[in-house]
């Protein structure tokens, strides 16, 4: 190698620092700067910044819809592990397991919802809820349980729940696909032992794929439950913007309603604070739980 | 004999849930496909049907009347210029972290990597802020850096396990040969690991072109919106103008690009997104 110190270091920096610069510009100094505005009053120009300490902490404690908003977050979360789960765990065992000659087709489909955009997968579903036209309603009548049809999403205790389902329609693919590339890397020769042992293909299921897939049960949970805390007030905004009567606010849409919508920027930075320790005990919890040891055979 | 009658029945029966979700993942992206065709009137009659005629009046009526056609244009600036961005920006980085050994190189990693599981939610305040200061708030080129830096992390994770499989003799001989770094970057490593960067191109480009909620903050003027955005205007509009025929045009718009990548490079998309989250 014919280079002189400097030029490897010349190098090096070309390499980084224009990277990191952007980087810290865009992504690092923003959430700091977030954490350092929770501790002000801010209407958004620059002579109404008024520094208070922790008051907009204890405003966010005696906040009545902050409670509200934590608990719609975590029912989104548990529901969605759920739901997710179960039903990428079961495809994933089918199309792995069962033989199935069309397996690649229904792989395809499955995983397509993923990469929509949630502008189409909100609109799209907010139409299935539609009180006068949508499927849900009509399939109900369809079915002679017209008692059963509802305004979905103007429906205070039903808004959230209808939440769910679009998420776990858009997500199911990318888990299963994740369970699938799992039980791909399970040797063959342990469900041929458990066969020879007389095990059947329920616990097979139980005995050797369950434990042997656990990192990617564990991953997959990680994530549903990272990106449901960090990103659902995405699909809520679409859906029904926090309504009806803030009965489907989540953390991230009662943000964007007190700092873009009401100005109160020094709140929403703190309602942001609030959703970055949350997530990260959240995330550690769960790491605690769900550690296991290694299984091998 | 028992047995395999049996294992039949038990394989028509687990294609029964197989074959219902499929139809609940296509049903409702058919019906948006026929919707748009159909005109206001007829949607209200028969939501669910085919349409009596075909018309294409709902997507020139998107084109012409909602403005459209600008928002796709700025979509595909954002989506070509933010995919081009993070190119330039992580391509460098990832060959340094990789290659390259200097002292931190572990730390700057894990520093990338980490920012993939930091709700940016917190960051979009100073940001907006911060945008407005440089004057790139409302600013379709704005929102393509914002996009660009933000898919750095993914970027850089996926694009240093393709650069870690080139072997390391090439780059040695053709140092030895009197190449400089910069050209050994630009000559043999970004070609040969074009794979792994037509994977993050297209999982940048997808992203950014459905991407919705840093839109909604960071641009205001109609004449700036993105196709995502211009269709939440629609939908929002369409419970007073009950045009639910333009709103299917303007959907079917937005999701045919993807659908077409999807088509093409669905293994790549697969894998892509598999390996994004596993490290997530």
């Amino acid at each position: 190698m014919v280079q002189s110190k400097k030029q490897k270091y010349l190098f090096l920096a070309f390499c980084l620092l224009p990277t990191f610069i952007m980087f810290a510009i865009f992504t690092l100094y923003p959430l700091f700067s977030g954490l350092y505005y929770s501790f002000f009053d801010w209407s958004g120009s620059a002579e109404n910044k008024e520094f208070i300490g922790i008051d907009n902490y204890i405003h966010l404690f005696n906040d009545a819809i902050i409670a509200d908003t934590i608990i719609h977050d975590y029912f989104l979360v548990v529901t969605k592990v759920i739901g997710i789960m179960i039903l990428a765990m079961f495809f994933a065992v089918a199309l792995t397991q069962l033989k199935i000659k069309e397996a690649p087709f229904y792989r395809i489909i499955f995983f397509f919802p993923n990469i929509m955009s949630v502008v189409v997968i909100g609109i799209l579903w907010t139409f299935i809820y539609n009180p006068s036209m949508g499927f849900i309603n009509s399939g109900l009548e369809f079915l002679g349980l017209e008692s059963w049809a509802k305004p979905w999403l103007g429906d205070e205790k039903w808004a959230l729940p209808s939440l769910v389902l679009p998420s776990i329609w858009a997500g199911i693919g990318l888990f299963m696909l994740m369970l699938m590339g799992g039980i791909a890397n399970v040797s063959k020769s342990y469900y041929e032992a458990a066969e020879i042992d007389g095990a059947n293909e329920w616990q097979q299921f139980w005995k050797v794929t369950l434990p042997l897939v656990w990192p990617q049960i564990k991953i997959s949970v990680l994530y549903i439950v990272i990106t449901t805390l960090n990103g659902s007030f995405i699909i809520v905004q679409i859906m029904t913007g926090g309504g009806p009567n803030n009965s489907t606010h989540v953390m991230g849409s009662y943000l964007y309603q007190q700092a873009f919508k009401q100005y109160n920027f020094g709140y929403g930075a703190t309602i942001g604070v609030m959703i970055l320790i949350l997530s990260l005990i959240t995330v550690l919890i769960l790491q605690f739980f769900m550690r296991r040891d290694k299984v091998e055979y | 004999m028992k047995r395999s009658v049996g294992q039949i029945l038990g394989r028509t029966g687990i294609r029964i849930p197989l074959i219902l979700w499929t139809i609940a993942v296509l049903y409702p992206i058919f019906w948006m496909f026929i919707g748009s065709f159909k005109s206001n009137a007829e949607i209200y009659k028969n939501p669910w049907g085919f349409p009596e005629t075909w018309n294409f009046q709902n997507f020139v009526d998107a084109w012409t009347n909602y403005n459209i056609d600008t928002s796709v244009f700025n979509s595909l600036i954002v989506t070509v210029v933010g995919a081009v961005l993070t190119l330039v920006l992580a391509i460098p980085t990832a060959y340094a972290i990789e290659r390259l050994n200097f002292r931190g190189s572990k730390f700057l990693f894990t520093l990338y990597v980490s920012a993939m599981m930091i709700p940016m939610v917190l960051g979009w305040i100073p940001l907006f802020f911060l945008l407005s200061d440089l004057g790139l708030l409302d600013n379709i080129f704005g929102l393509a850096i914002v996009y660009a830096v933000s898919q750095l992390p993914f970027s850089i994770f996926v694009l240093t396990s393709f650069i870690s499989t080139i072997p390391k003799s090439l780059e040695e001989s053709a140092a030895m040969d009197g190449m400089s770094p910069y050209r050994v970057l630009w000559k043999i490593i970004t070609p040969l690991s074009m794979s792994g960067i037509i994977t993050v191109t297209i999982m940048n480009a997808i992203q950014f072109w459905n991407e919705y909620f840093m839109a909604l903050i960071f641009l205001q003027s109609e004449d700036n919106y993105t196709l995502a955005l211009a269709i939440d205007f629609i939908s929002n509009e369409a419970e007073y103008t009950n045009a639910w025929g333009t709103l299917f045009a303007g959907l079917v718009i937005a999701i045919v690009p993807v659908i077409v990548l999807y088509a093409i490079f669905q293994q790549r998309i697969a894998k892509g997104m598999t390996e994004g989250a596993i490290k997530g």
